[in-house]
Formats: C-alpha cells, structure tokens, sequence
C-alpha cells in the first residue's frame, strides 16, 4: 500500500509537533523517519496510524483518502518504542490477540489460529516462548514479539517506532539486518522512526529527515548523503567540522554569519605543505574500527578539528604523535545558503590526492 | 580489646532491649484496643448460649436488619464499582481541564464527616428541603426510606474503588490500549481483554473496602434512615438501638455478625494483596 500524506499539521496545544508535512511512501518501500529528539516522528508515524487526528491536511492510502477513518479501519501494524506488550497474556496469546478479536464471522478458527501464530513465531525465531510471559523474554525477544504480534493481523502498512531504540549495540546490529531480510521476504510498506542516522542509512530505501516538525530532506540514503539539502541535513548525517568567519575560504564566503563544513574524512592530511593547506597541530591519535581519526588544532585560526583516515592511508602517511606538525587542506569544505535550498557550493579548488 | 568488647556488648543490648519493648508496646496496644474487645464481643453475644444467639439473629427485626444491610450493599456496591471504574479511566487515560478539581471531588466523601454527609441528603429532599415539596407531590419517599439510605451509602463509599485504581490505570498508561486498538480491537474488547485483567487485583481490593464499608456505615445512615424498625433499620443502627434498650445479648449477637465481616474482609483483603504481589514479581 502506497502512503500518500499531504500538508498535514498537527499541533499540542500551541506547540506544532508536525508542521505541514507533505510526503509520499511508495508501495513496498523501506522508509525511515530521521530527526533529533521532538522533531516530531512519533507524531507523524501516529498520524499515519490514526492514533492522532491531524488538525489539516489529508493522509491516502493507496490514493485513498483514509484521514478519518478509525485505526481499526486502516489495518496497520504498529510497533511501539516500548513495545507495549499484553502483560497479563502468554506470548501466544499476545500475537493472537489480533485474530482472536475478529468479529465472529471473519474470525479464523482455533487451529486456524494456532498454526498462524506458531508460523509467526517460527518467522520471528522464537517458537519456544510460546508459554511465556512478557517479562520473561529480553528486550530483543520482546521486540520480535511485538513485531510478529502486528504482523499477525496482515497488514499492509508497518510503522515502527524507534524499533530498536532500547537494546544493546550488538543486538540492534543482528536485528536491522534481520529486519531489513524481514522486509524483503514480505514486502510490506514500511516506516521506521529512528533518530541514529547510521541505522538509517544502513537499512533504509528512503530517508525522512525532519526537524521542528517539518521535513528538510527526501531522498535515498546516497542522495541525502552525498547531495544534503541544507546545513541541518549535513550536519545531521555524519560527523561534522564546522568553521566560521576567516576559517572559511574567501570565496565561499556569502556574509559574517556563513558556517562551512566538512566532514572528517575529507579532510586531507599531509607532510608537506601544499599552497592550500594549513598547517595543524596533532592532538589525540585513536583508532575505530577500521578508520583512523586524528584530532587536530588549526595553527592558522586556532580552530580544533578531527580528521579522519583509512588505516591504510594512516600507514602511508606513518604513525602520527601528539604534538606534531601535520598540513590539513580543506578544499572540500562547503556552505549551504539557507535561503535557497538545495545548493551546496563546494569550494572550487583542486583536491589534492595524497 | 576489653574496653572495646564491652563496649559492642553493651551496644548489642541496648537495642534488643529497645525492640522488644517496642514489640511488646504494640502488642499491649494491639491487645488492649482490638484482641480483647473483638473477643468481648462474641463473648457477650455467646454468654447465653448458643440457642439464644440464633434466636435474636433470627427474630424479625433483627433478620429485617439484616436483609436490609446486605440490599444496601447489593445496590450501592456495584454502582459504585461500575463508576468508580469509569471515573478513574477517565481521570487516567484522557487529558482534560480541571482533573485536579475532579480528583479532589472524589475526595471529599472521606474528607467529610458522615453525619454532615446525611444531613446534605436530609437538607436536599427532606419534608423540609429543597426538593421536599417536589418529591412529596410526586410521592416519592427518599429521607427516612431505603432511597435516602442507597443515596447515603453510595456517598460516603464513593472514593474506594477510585482511589484504588486511580494509580494502578496511571502507572499503567495507555499504550497497551493503543496497541490493542491497532490490532483491530474495539472498545468493549479493549476493556474486558486489555484493561480489566491489568486493574483486576486492585478493582478487586477497592470493592471488598467499598463493601466493608457500605455494611458497616453508621453515621450517614443514621441520619436519612429515621430507624424505623424492620423497616429502615440497617444492621449498625439495629445494634444501637438493642444496646439502647439494655438487650446486651442480641446487640452484641448483631455485632458479632459485623465483626465477623471485618474478619471475612480482612482475610480476602490479605488474600488480593499475596496475590497482586505474586503477580507482580
Ligand atoms: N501528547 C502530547 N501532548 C503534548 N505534546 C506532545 C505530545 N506528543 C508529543 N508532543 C510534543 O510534540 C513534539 C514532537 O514529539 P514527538 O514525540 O513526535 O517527537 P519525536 O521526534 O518522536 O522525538 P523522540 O525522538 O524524542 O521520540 C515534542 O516537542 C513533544 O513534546
Ligand atoms: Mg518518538
């Protein structure tokens, strides 16, 4: 089912937590809703689902318009951030829940429902808590459960609210990629919230980018990436340097006020002086992974930075100490002009390849 | 070393001292105000035999009284219950202006005394009252008949079973609902699969106090019931007036039947409280 969400606005008193919001979701995709803490993705996700009623603006399903039609009605599943599960029910009765309140007539029967929730729970590899209680599963468990619970129903709409918001890196890990799978295999149109922009990236087909409940950005993960819309976009995507006033290059410069940026890795580190580089002093040295990122203080502004290194390259350019000399060139560096949108201007100098 | 020893000797024995003058306090108190009256009273109503208990439960005044006790509970009780039930989902899963002022309503049954209590009722459809004349020219009878003590009982039992589940549906929020409500469910699915079994314990301790007291209520009965015999006399006000009358054994033979029914409450009362901690670990 495609998502169609047209200038909706949707306010908590005085307070716009979703400020005329436009946005399509495409049958089958995988979107994610990207925004920092009371951007408003709850809100929205909610919107979608009928649990908030927006104060203007139309939601389609399919083309259809859906805005007042009940939640019963929409037919979504809904993950909660807290997974909100039925404490007092097994966990098989938990993901029958849904078949089990059907009106009598389109109810499945007990078999029916035994082997639809015990293939649900093969689905979400945990056929054997079946027995179970809530609070006896771990929070991975716990979210498994709450998925296949709102599966359980068929629905041809998945809104996920921060899914993997409260577990541990490791599990979060295993899970996107089983969700992602999860996605493939049944292919049903999917929201996630999340507010961690390499999960984002990572799983998602679509991102959302939103901030004071509008939207900055739509697009792929390369494109918001690689082609942000404005500095919110950028800064929120990666890491980020971000310089002012004589630290940005003349030419970019647009008024006292313009912020440059440039991201750690694009920062490119040298030996030698080039025409375009300035010198910086080492500070910190440590290694991530697969990556190398070296904090740095500008002798020329004084401004502090960090770079970032592939280990390979870090072996190129050899073991670096604190308080060595290094030559830091910054011709990526790019600004946004608020005012109109969707033009980065990046510095036009030749980049120097090491 | 022998200073010290001492010293901790005497630090061990100055508390054990003071707990079990503490314990034998509370007993003595214990003992005092409730053992020994709570045994007075079956002790009273037993000193003339066994045969005469029966007879003056059984004598018709006393079985009216009865009757009489357990109809007011049969009423008030589950209203009672059905709007405490609602009152508190309203309070604790919607938003609206003057909660505050509503939650502090609820409380003024228990703030209040009980005779002031009846003498409102007494005041608002008595002969005398604001609706007196009213209810007259229609016929209808509330102050000293079985409405006025309905109305009476209702008031003073109303925050029971509010206040106990107020806190329970709060803590609980409303996401289970929510959930249930994009599963497919409606509202009566809602209530009787997700809400109810989440308050059962503690809608379950809220109705046996409303009950203990809607029995048990004295004063705001006494002032709309005018203690007509076999007619409008509840078990409380039958106690009083044999007491009155210097018939000890029938007076503490109704007691008895109240106090067992503090007993019986208390016991289901432990009961509910093992099981709703059970439930909880
Ligand atoms: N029921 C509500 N009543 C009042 N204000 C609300 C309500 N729900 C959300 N808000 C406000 O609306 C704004 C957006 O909230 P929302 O929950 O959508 O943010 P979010 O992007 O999901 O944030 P988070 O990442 O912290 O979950 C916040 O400022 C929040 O305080
Ligand atoms: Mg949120």
């Amino acid at each position: 089912m495609s998502i169609s969400i047209n200038s909706v606005s949707k306010a908590f008193g005085l307070y716009p937590a979703v400020n005329n919001v436009s946005l399509t979701i495409p049958k089958g995709d995988f979107a994610a809703l990207l925004g920092p803490s009371g951007s408003g993705k709850t809100t929205l996700l909610r919107l979608i689902a009928g649990l908030e009623n927006p104060n203007q603006g139309r939601i389609l399903f399919n083309g259809i318009d859906y805005t007042d039609k009940s939640v019963k009605e929409r037919k979504v599943g809904f993950v909660f951030q807290q997974y909100a599960l039925f404490k007092h029910m097994t966990i098989f009765e938990n993901v029958a829940f849904g078949l089990k309140v059907r009106p009598r007539k389109s109810r499945p029967s007990k078999q029916q429902i035994h082997e639809k929730v015990f293939e649900l729970l093969k689905l979400v590899q945990l056929e054997n808590t079946a027995a179970r209680y809530p609070a006896q599963l771990s929070g991975g468990q716990r979210q498994r459960i709450a998925l296949a619970r709102a599966l359980a129903v068929e629905p041809e709409v998945l809104l996920l609210d921060e899914p993997f918001g409260a577990l541990d890196a490791k599990v979060r890990q295993e899970l996107r990629l089983w969700l992602r799978e999860l996605h493939q295999k049944l292919n049903i149109t999917t929201v996630f919230v999340t507010h961690d922009q390499e999960e984002a990236l990572e799983m998602a087909d679509t991102i959302v980018v939103m901030n004071h409940g509008q939207i900055e950005q739509i697009g792929s993960p390369e494109k918001v990436y690689n082609d942000p819309a404005n500095s919110f976009v950028y800064s929120f995507l990666g890491r980020v340097n971000e310089f002012r006033g004589d630290s940005i290059p003349q030419e970019l410069r647009l008024n006292e006020e313009t912020a440059g940026y440039i991201r750690p890795h694009e920062i490119v580190l040298s030996r030698t002086a080039l025409d375009t580089s300035s010198p910086s002093e080492v500070i910190h040295v440590h290694t991530v992974g697969s990556a190398v990122r070296v904090e740095l203080k500008r002798l020329d502004t004084d401004d502090i930075l960090e770079a970032e290194l592939s280990t390979e390259k870090y072996r190129q350019i050899g073991p670096l100490i604190k308080g060595e000399m290094l030559y830091a060139d910054f011709s990526r560096m790019v600004i946004f002009d608020d005012d109109r949108p969707n033009q980065a201007k990046v510095s036009n100098k030749i980049v120097t390849a090491l | 070393m022998y200073v010290k020893a001492a010293a901790d000797k005497k630090g061990n024995l100055v508390p054990l001292m003071r707990k079990w003058v503490l314990i034998l306090i509370s007993l003595t108190f214990v003992g005092v105000f409730i053992l020994v009256p709570l045994a007075a009273v079956f002790f009273e109503a037993l000193k003339k035999g066994i045969e005469l208990y029966f007879l003056s439960l059984t004598e018709p005044d006393a079985w009216s009284a009865i009757k009489l006790t357990l109809t007011i509970a049969a009423i008030s009780v589950p209203l009672n219950t059905l709007f405490g039930v609602i009152a508190a989902w309203g309070i604790a899963k919607f938003e609206f202006k003057g909660k505050n002022i509503l939650i502090t309503l609820i409380d003024i049954p228990f703030a209040v005394s009980p005779v002031i209590a009846g003498l409102v009722f007494v005041l608002l459809f008595g002969s005398q009252g604001l609706l007196g004349p009213f209810l007259e020219a229609h016929n209808v009878k509330i102050i000293f008949a079985i409405p006025g003590i309905v109305l009476a009982t209702i008031f003073v039992t109303f925050p029971f079973v509010v206040r106990e589940l107020l806190p329970i549906m709060e803590e609980q929020g409303t996401e289970e609902e929510q959930a249930a409500l994009t599963l497919g469910a409606g509202g009566w699915q809602i209530f009787w699969r997700v809400t109810l079994p989440n308050i059962k314990w503690g809608l379950l301790y809220g109705v046996i106090l409303c009950n203990a007291r809607a029995m048990g209520e004295f004063g705001a009965v006494s002032v709309v019931s005018g203690h007509i015999r076999g007619l409008t006399n509840t078990l409380p006000l039958h106690v009083e007036i044999l007491y009155n009358e210097y018939n000890f054994t029938a007076a503490f033979a109704s007691a008895s039947l109240l106090a067992l029914l503090a007993l019986f409450t208390l016991l289901l009362k432990s009961i509910v409280e093992w099981k709703s901690i059970k439930k909880r670990h």
